[in-house]
């Protein structure tokens, strides 16, 4: 701890609590949080794994091609089950009821009780490390994963199982939090956006989430129970497994995608002082996302599903591009002509808007059916995907970690450890990444530990810049950290922003408002004199960012 | 009917905006509950029908059909039992709990008749139909829906031996846990009635 | 730049020349990207590589604009509305502007349906069933193509009769051979898990999806034509890539497609010979099973020096023969290696996992092998080791007599070629089989 003094000006809970069950919301918050970006860097090594292995075309780090296959299944799956979609949990969580004026979740114990399966949920995948691990991807193809795999994959699909309950659970209560506890002067129409891309975020999962429950049960039945659902000797279709798990998996890139452009719609408006540019649209594009992206499940199918059927599968994916366009010219609009300050927060989302764009073009050139004939399941699509995830939602969640860490925790992030963190994620992630495209065209699948010689520059090139975006990770870290006990004290509102969750002190009092808190009437009305005075009564309330003495204490 | 109830209620049990937070929460996270895990059986729905396509016919040849007579019954003792779990929660609602009891005394008892009948269904598939995913799809919707009658059934159990105690007013602000149970039922009865239809009239 | 931010939606000279210059910007850069075009996919091997690779120039022209446009527009608004940390002003109350939202959602779709009819042009061109395929002279062949952990097989369905009056069938392991301008339409088929037969200079893939064996599997079709490189010496080569992860030896799942430059040639460097070759057998079982222990796919899991093999799976084959004696108690070196390879399951060397498939007695496709295919087998990989533990002097007596133990099968050691002194020889091992037992 940095000094007494120092310590004392911000009153936060116990670290205790955060280890303790709690049906805090905010406590919840950190608890997502924080685990999720331990299982961020437990994936990132398996990443490195990966790099490491692919420096060379041979087979020489692992043991086997089996054990290279476990690191990437579970580099995929602790990414995606285990980071980004629990991260969001964790944003949601702390920011929504906050951005409601909400004292609490709709149900604090269902959702305490969400978040308590995650850690077993991760033990049991985790434990295919004791026998065999989980070796067919994230994707699961049976028959591989059911005739030709061993006992961790049925703890894979167990430990799947709770984390889609879990999931579904949460998002629930977000639904129901989000409807129900708004304060009677916000109506839907003057939501903070992040509520909006969570609400429909939510959506997605509480329908899409059951189909993938539904498939691990026929899978865990056909390793354990001896039924050929998946087995064609016994009259079942592999083809099953695949229509019903993207059924569920093509709406989850959303689930992990659309809380981040939330996120992006706040920061952006916030940092640039400037309203939201057509507000309505972006909020009505996620719902759009969220409709249109349950009509794409197949274009994941395109090289096995019948040649006639995949035409329509085709032009629904292209139609996501229409609302994805919408927001990403919405986002220009509202920074365009505003007055930007370079914060580490501001920084990120305008990483995410240069990133994710370029995800986007080569969506829509994987969607375009005879060109992705050609790279389907190649290199171009770990790319594209990762253009998404990583350029997409990781971005938006480190926008969010600098926008959001002073609510939290009370202090500031340091600025300049954020941009050095932003300059080596951005230029490592590019350079990772932006190769991969070429190396998959050229003629290298995916997931495989061996590949042809002629690519061995490439996937150098590729590797050194992965360790360098591994790299950056540990500056975060640091900054957080370092941050957590010495950085500057916040304030109720250091970014002057106009949404509830800054009108209460850094962190918020258990109840989070003294009593109930009236919104502003536009959530990104900056620039109008109405505004300016609500934030200094706001900063007044809080007499100059300090904290009220007896408005935290826990118990 | 339904505006009478309300003002009975608001009459009776005054306002409370806590209470009334927590009810309109519990019944909107109940019907997106429902919404959402009605997913799951429409995804053994999908099975089945994508199945179908393995074999030449449906059901696959040597195979007998199932006889839709003792599921037909047994669909309609599931209804007759919805509705009397819903009399039950009406009655309670104007307070006659000895009407509540009755009703759920007799819903119950056409429950475990659903039940029962679904079991057997679940127990005697043919030899011939279980080689099949025929038999074998059937006992898996079947048994997924069994697994959840049979919970939502001792959740209705518990809710009925509190009422007996007096533990319920029949104010909807607390008496959320009879309300729960009816809607639950509901969601077996029409999560049941899709299987209902698939299973034993779409060839 | 002061009126810049405040008259958004109005025209001033600057905007035009900051959108002039962008315009430059982004034509000389599209330029520049599809430069890279040529550079970025393989070679253009097939008739429908051309045109899939006219529509991805088409989407890195549409894609590099919305690059540009995007990335133009940010780096526009990083250089001219950055404001000091400090300034704690706002920008202007600006909510949106309804035709601006309607444009940038219609152009966008215009531009999406655009692509979308020009890709079901390039795919409805590209996967119209043609006529005359695989021709081999004259006559339409059956190619089969076999995907099992973790090596491809090709079979070749000939027109030609063996002396028994069966088709002869060629095949040709890992090795697609075809012609410019053969429209090549193959019969895919998975033998254990789903794989993908990709051909990146032809631009297909499809993946091979395990059907109900009993149904004759779940055959799905690839088609292709290939055409002419130019500056290629012709055979050319083109990998055959899985690219449907398929298990521990995915990456090394790969074949050849050799393209000939025309009938001609394929003719005479594959096909007739290939045929000759079935007809002749050479009557040595030891080179015979050289020849068709590569028809098999063991070269995807063993590593076997003598035939360049070196696959980590299962265990190395070099060697073989010296340590065949000692493996299994009561096992002979030849009923140890039959056994091995026609039911490997029956004994897993330490260290290894039960992955190899069964292919004998009574397996279908892929995984077929006669008991005479073994005994040739089971003749070359004798031969492999300095001491080798086999009875190699006596080997047309021992083997055949190993398999009788250990299947109770009978082996025609003359392969059908039936001459006299072969079956007298023949005679005399069953006798002598017969005896043993």
């Amino acid at each position: 701890m940095a000094t007494q003094h120092e310590a004392e000006t911000v009153r936060r809970p116990a670290l205790s609590e955060y280890l303790r069950w709690s049906v805090d919301h905010k406590i919840i918050g950190v608890q997502y949080g924080v685990a999720a970006f331990l299982f961020f860097m437990v994936g990132g090594a398996m990443a490195m794994g990966i790099r490491l292995e692919l420096w060379t075309p041979t087979l020489d780090l692992m043991a086997s091609g089996s054990a290279y296959n476990s690191l990437f299944t579970m580099h995929g799956t602790v990414m995606i089950f285990l980071f980004i979609i629990p991260m969001w949990a964790a944003f949601g969580n702390f920011v929504v009821p906050l951005q409601l004026g909400a004292k609490d979740m709709a149900f604090p114990w269902l959702n305490a009780f969400a978040f308590w399966l995650i850690p077993p949920a991760a033990i049991v995948i985790l434990l295919g490390y004791f026998v065999t691990p989980a070796e067919a991807g994230w994707t699961s193809y049976p028959p591989l994963s059911t005739l030709f795999s061993g006992d961790g994959q049925t703890l894979w699909a167990l430990g799947a199982h709770l984390l889609g309950i879990s999931s579904i659970m949460g998002s629930i209560n977000f639904i129901v939090t989000i409807l129900n506890m708004r304060p009677p002067q916000m109506i839907i129409w003057t939501m903070p956006l992040l509520c909006w891309a969570v609400l429909a975020t939510s959506i997605i999962a509480v329908m899409a989430t059951p189909f993938l429950a539904g498939a691990l049960t026929l899978l865990l039945l056909d390793r354990v129970a001896g039924t050929t659902f998946f087995d064609a000797s016994g009259g079942g279709d592999v083809l099953l497994w695949q229509n019903i798990f993207w059924f569920y998996s093509h709406p989850a890139v959303y689930i992990m995608v659309l809380p981040g452009m939330g996120v992006l719609s706040e920061v952006l408006s916030i940092h640039c002082r400037k309203p939201v540019f057509g507000y309505r649209m972006v909020g009505l594009s996620s719902m759009g996302i969220a409709f249109v992206g349950f009509t794409v499940w197949a274009h994941h199918m395109f090289t096995s599903l019948q040649p006639e059927l995949r035409i329509p599968f085709m032009i629904t994916t292209m139609i996501i591009a229409v609302p994805t366009g919408i927001k990403m010219f919405s986002w220009l609009g509202t920074i365009w002509g505003g007055k930007m300050r370079f914060t580490s927060a501001l920084l990120f989302a305008l990483g995410f808007m240069s990133m994710f764009v370029i995800g986007g073009i080569t969506g829509v050139m994987l969607a375009a059916l005879p060109f992705d004939i050609h790279v389907h399941d190649t290199y171009f699509v770990v790319s594209h995907f990762h253009f998404v995830l990583f350029g997409g939602s990781v971005f938006a969640i480190y926008a969010a970690l600098y926008h959001w860490f002073p609510k939290v925790t009370g202090r500031m992030m340091n600025e300049r450890l954020g941009r050095i963190h932003f300059v080596f994620t951005y230029f490592g992630f590019l350079f990772t990444f932006f190769p991969m495209h070429i190396v998959g065209m050229l003629g290298m699948p995916r997931r495989v530990a061996v590949y042809d010689p002629n690519f061995t520059d490439w996937n150098q090139f590729i590797s050194f810049w992965a360790f360098v975006l591994g790299f950056s990770t540990f500056i975060v870290v640091y900054n957080v950290i370092h941050s957590y006990f010495r950085g500057p004290v916040a304030g109720a509102n250091p970014w002057r922003a106009l949404t509830l969750e800054w009108a209460t002190t850094s962190p918020p009092p258990v109840t989070n408002f003294d009593d109930d808190p009236i919104p502003f009437e536009d959530p990104y009305g900056y620039g109008t004199e109405a505004s300016a005075a609500y934030l200094d009564a706001v900063d007044a309330a809080f007499s100059g960012g300090r904290p009220t003495p007896d408005g935290n204490q826990a118990d | 009917m339904t505006s009478y109830v309300q003002r009975q209620e608001k009459a009776k049990f005054g306002e409370d905006r806590d209470a009334e937070m927590r009810l309109k929460n519990n019944r909107l996270g109940m019907t997106i509950f429902q919404a959402s895990w009605i997913m799951v059986f429409l995804a053994l729905i999908v099975v089945n029908w994508q199945l179908r396509f393995s074999y030449a016919q449906w059901p696959p040849e040597g195979v007998a059909p199932f006889d839709p007579l003792l599921p037909s019954a047994a669909t309609l003792a599931l209804i007759l039992s919805a509705l009397l779990a819903r009399r039950g929660w009406q009655a309670l609602r104007l307070g006659k709990l000895g009407v509540f009891l009755m009703s759920w005394r007799l819903n119950m008892a056409l429950g475990v008749v659903f039940m029962a009948i679904i079991l057997v269904e679940f127990t005697v598939v043919s030899e011939a139909a279980l080689a099949t995913q025929y038999g074998v799809t059937m006992r898996l919707m079947t048994g997924f829906h069994l697994a959840h009658a049979l919970a939502i059934m001792a959740v209705m159990l518990r809710v009925y031996r509190q009422a007996g105690r007096g533990s319920y007013s029949g104010d909807p602000r607390d008496s959320w846990p009879v309300e729960g149970a009816v809607k639950l039922w509901y969601f077996v009865t029409v999560a049941w009635l899709m299987f209902y239809v698939v299973l034993y009239w779409l060839r | 730049m002061e009126n810049n931010r405040s008259n958004i939606p109005s025209i001033s000279p600057a905007a035009v020349v900051v959108a002039a210059v962008f315009l430059l910007v982004s034509v000389i850069g599209i330029n520049w990207f599809t430069t890279f075009v040529p550079e970025v996919l393989p070679a253009q091997a097939s008739a429908e590589s051309k045109s899939v690779d006219e529509l991805f120039y088409i989407l890195v022209i549409i894609g590099g604009l919305v690059f540009f446009l995007i990335q133009g527009m940010l780096l526009i608004s990083v250089i001219f509305f950055r404001v000091r940390d400090d300034d704690r002003s706002d920008g202007p109350t600006y909510h949106g502007n309804p035709l601006l939202e309607v444009v940038w959602t219609i152009i966008p779709a215009l531009v999406v349906v655009y692509l979308a009819v020009i890709s079901f042009n390039v795919w409805n061109q590209n996967s119209e069933p043609k006529a005359a395929v695989n021709m081999i002279n004259g006559e339409e062949t059956v190619i089969r193509v076999t995907g099992a952990r973790y090596a491809w097989t090709h079979n070749y369905e000939t027109s030609r009769l063996n002396p028994e009056g069966e088709p002869i069938v060629i095949n040709s392991g890992d090795k697609l051979h075809t012609y410019i301008g053969q429209n090549v339409d193959l019969e895919l088929r998975a033998q254990d898990v789903i794989h993908s037969y990709w051909v990146p200079a032809m631009r297909v893939k499809q993946d091979l999806l395990p059907g109900n064996p009993d149904t004759g599997g779940r055959p799905t079709e690839i088609r292709f034509t290939p055409a002419r490189v130019e500056g290629v010496e012709y055979p050319a080569e083109y990998p055959i890539v899985c690219a449907e992860l398929c298990g521990d030896g995915h990456g090394r799942m790969r074949g050849t497609v050799i393209v000939y430059e025309d009938e001609a040639q394929f003719l005479e460097q594959f096909y007739e010979p290939a045929i000759h070759a079935i007809l002749n057998p050479p009557a040595d079982p030891v080179l015979r099973g050289e020849i068709v222990i590569q028809e098999y796919i063991c070269n995807s899991c063993h590593t076997l020096d003598s035939l360049g093999w070196s696959s980590r799976t299962g265990p190395s084959m070099n060697g073989i023969a010296d340590r065949a004696g000692e493996r299994v108690a009561g096992q002979s070196a030849e009923e140890y290696i039959a056994t091995s390879v026609w039911n490997a399951q029956a004994f897993v060397v330490p260290g290894y996992t039960e992955q190899m498939a069964v292919f004998g007695p009574d397996q279908s496709d892929a995984n077929k092998m006669s008991a005479e295919q073994l005994y040739a087998i089971v003749a070359y990989l004798c031969t492999q080791g300095e001491q080798s533990d086999c009875d190699n002097e006596n080997s047309t007596v021992a083997i055949p007599e190993a398999i009788k133990t250990a299947f109770g099968l009978d082996v025609d050691i003359t392969f059908g070629q039936g001459d006299s002194e072969a079956e007298s020889a023949a005679s005399e091992t069953s006798e002598e089989a017969g005896e043993s037992e």
